[in-house]
């Protein structure tokens, strides 16, 4: 039993990144139809722009828990910034001047900036495993035979954090409003005065930006990172962002922990070379079976 | 619409082809940017080339980079000695991996262009399992000899597998090697765990290549046989570097050893740092070559120590006659050798001394590819810095150390090593 317990730790603790990865994915969707390949890249690049900031700090000097757990939220949300700099910027010269283009030009154009961004990685720091400052301190808490790192806290309570915000933003904001309106139809929101093109900049902003937290966390996470890790993590995010119901927001929360805990417990009771297996498949199936996702909204109209 | 269909059609072409060629051009960069420093080094007169093909860039440039440093003393000693007359040698270094990990593929590429260029007469490397088997046949078709610092998996040169290996030419040898094989290294490092450390449970993992799995299965098998039991066998994949789950079940089994095949791009180093989140941080974590570098000390950071890695070749510093090369080494490169530097060193003077003997014997005339391989044929003792040795019938080293190295401190250390030649 307490096997199962732990692997279900595991699991929210790998779904937890997933899920804020999942959470840039169904919001681009969301407002215009595209599957940003890129995302997953500047999830990498948000571990790349915080492992450059902590190194210009100097950690030896702050011995206190608190303070450095005061460095971190700071770097989480420089991190944050320069990703969602980089999201409006890919956005910008990108996306934008083929908002109304085919569907397929937006798609491979998305497949191609996820191609510049390793290949601007692997130049900035090289093709090797990088290390990640290991800052914070790791308490374990063991209940039950079962044991819970601080860092896989951390990983859940910001994911976590980060829905409930994103949440009140979009459903309680000026902004939210005209995202949501943007995503419903987008000339009659820009006919009702809603600037499209700062809106759909905002929205990107946004999911960078928590893709760039989850670059964070996860660094912290493993300890290290590697340039093509966004690849395989951005598809995993992917697939929790479907399973959820692309464009819903609890729903790429729910899929991006369903997907970890799937992980884990294919590791545990099957094999751990079938993890993507049974991943990939579950995609397969709620596409066949369900394609509006597990909260999927209907939307008739946008079809 | 038809129209629209055909631009569709053109515009994903167009950014498809866009991207393919930046990756390219990347790739490409790094290897004609290392051939052409090794360039600027000539000294005029004509020129002989020495082939490398290591993984000098990414996971496994830890191993790949010294032992191309080796390949690079070998051919500085051998024109200050002026081993082959009238000639200058130039090591020309290409790399194997791809996105920061050794690829069977741009090895294949290697080879081939290494084939096209009339000055190299002879190739040291590579230094994966997985790439020499993407390499031999092309070595065996095109007659160029390939000689491996490196490469354990016994199944290169024996056996039916070896044999399917090279199609082209059954009875000819094209690929030797100057260190151990896994036959050898499994066990000795089984013996070591159950013997020395005295470990009973283990559990094995391997990077499912043809180096992890088959040095995995080696080590699994005399570990069984020195009485200890194996807990389970499970693999990695390729693209995962969570293994939270898969150590968490491992940990319910109460192992004292956890073996790894594999090396540091396919997670050796990330392997023991999340060992320590499973629970695992505090029993032996056992390897082979692959792991035996600085990349796994940064990649298993705090977590390293406790870990115990063989390699399949002597220590040239307890050898008397590699004391002058190890000093030359640290002078030249600033930094102490790595598990194969001596090997890529051995390797390369190998080839310069098969060149040296086929010109003796036709008169001064620089030698074709054939005639280097006839060389390395015959069958006859080198004396070197890892020891004496011969190429047997199959290409391989009758040299057969292992020796065992250990991280304490942060730091690998040597432990021992032992003689398996009969």
């Amino acid at each position: 039993m307490h096997e199962f317990l732990q692997q279900l730790i595991n699991g929210i603790a790998l779904g937890g990144v997933y899920a804020l990865i999942a959470l840039g994915y169904t919001m681009v969707y969301g407002i215009i139809e595209l599957i940003n390949f890129a995302h997953g890249d500047v999830y990498t690049l948000g571990s790349y722009f915080s492992i450059t900031i902590l190194a210009l700090i100097p950690l030896s000097q702050f011995s206190s828990g608190w303070e450095l757990w005061l460095i971190a939220f700071a770097v989480i949300l420089l991190a944050a910034l320069l990703c969602g700099i980089v999201g409006v910027l890919i956005e910008r010269l990108a996306y934008r001047r083929l908002r109304n283009a085919p569907r397929l030009a937006p798609l491979i154009t998305a497949i191609g900036v996820s191609l510049i961004l390793e290949n601007i990685m692997q130049i900035w720091k090289g093709p090797s495993q990088i290390p990640f400052p290991q800052f914070l301190p790791d308490h374990v808490y063991i209940a039950g035979g079962v044991a819970i790192h601080e860092r896989a806290v951390l990983v859940v309570v910001v994911s976590l954090v980060s829905m409930l915000v994103l949440n009140l933003l979009v459903f309680h904001t000026k902004l939210g409003t005209a995202m949501r309106a943007t995503a419903q139809d987008r000339d009659a929101a820009q006919l009702m005065g809603i600037n499209i093109n700062s809106t759909i900049a905002w929205t990107f902003f946004i999911g960078a930006a928590l893709a760039g937290v989850a670059g964070f966390i996860s660094g912290i996470y493993y300890g290290t990172t590697f340039f093509l890790n966004g690849y395989d993590a951005g598809l995993k995010a992917f697939t929790a962002a479907v399973l959820g119901g692309i464009g819903n927001i609890t729903g790429a929360m729910l899929g991006g922990f369903l997907i970890g805990i799937v992980e884990a417990m294919t590791s545990q009771y099957i094999s751990d070379q079938w993890t993507s297996v049974v991943v990939f498949s579950i995609l397969i199936l709620i596409l066949v079976l369900k394609p509006s996702g597990l909260l999927g909204e209907h939307l008739p109209e946008k079809v | 619409m038809g129209s629209t269909i055909v631009t569709r059609w053109l515009l994903a072409a167009t950014a498809l082809a866009a991207s393919s060629a930046m990756l390219a051009a990347c790739s490409s960069n790094s290897n004609t940017q290392n051939a052409n420093t090794q360039n600027s080094t000539a000294a005029g007169g004509t020129i002989i080339r020495i082939g490398a093909d290591l993984p000098v860039s990414g996971g496994d440039a830890s191993d790949g980079v010294p032992t191309a440093n080796g390949v690079k003393l070998a051919v500085i000693d051998a024109n200050k000695r002026k081993l082959i007359p009238g000639y200058t040698i130039e090591a020309s270094v290409v790399d194997d991996a791809v996105n920061g990990k050794h690829n069977p593929s741009q090895g294949a590429k290697n080879i081939q262009a290494f084939a096209s260029d009339p000055t190299v007469l002879a190739v040291v490397g590579p230094f994966n399992s997985n790439v020499a088997k993407a390499e031999i046949p092309l070595s065996n078709s095109l007659g160029i000899a390939l000689i491996s610092p490196a490469n354990t998996n016994p199944d290169l040169t024996k056996g039916v597998l070896a044999l399917q290996l090279r199609t082209s030419n059954p009875n000819a040898i094209t690929y030797f090697r100057v260190c151990t094989t896994d036959d050898i290294q499994g066990p000795a490092g089984a013996d070591y765990a159950a013997q020395v450390l005295k470990v009973k449970r283990a559990y094995v993992l391997d990077d499912n290549e043809t180096y992890g799995k088959g040095v995995a299965d080696q080590w699994a098998a005399q570990f069984q046989r020195d009485g200890g039991t194996i807990l389970g066998h499970d693999h990695t994949v390729a693209t995962q570097h969570d293994f939270h789950a898969l150590l968490t079940r491992a940990a319910s089994l109460n192992p004292d050893v956890v073996f790894f095949g594999g090396t540091t791009s396919t997670y050796g180093g990330e392997i023991r740092k999340q060992m320590a989140d499973a629970g695992l941080g505090n029993i032996v974590y056992f390897g082979a070559d692959g792991i035996r570098n600085d990349q796994f000390l940064t990649d298993a950071a705090t977590a390293a120590n406790g870990s115990y890695a063989t390699v399949a070749t002597v220590n040239a510093s307890k050898i008397p006659a590699a004391q002058t090369f190890l000093k030359e080494y640290q002078a030249q490169f600033g930094q102490p050798v790595g598990s194969y530097s001596a090997n890529g060193y051995v390797a390369a003077m190998t080839i310069v001394d098969a060149i040296a003997s086929a010109m003796k014997s036709n008169g001064g005339k620089l030698p074709t590819r054939a005639e280097v391989l006839d060389q390395l044929r015959s069958g006859k003792t080198y004396k070197s810095i890892i020891g004496e040795f011969s190429f047997d019938k199959n290409g391989d080293t009758t040299n057969k150390i292992i020796s065992i190295y250990g991280v304490r401190n942060g730091g690998w250390v040597f432990l021992t090593q032992k003689n398996y030649a009969k």
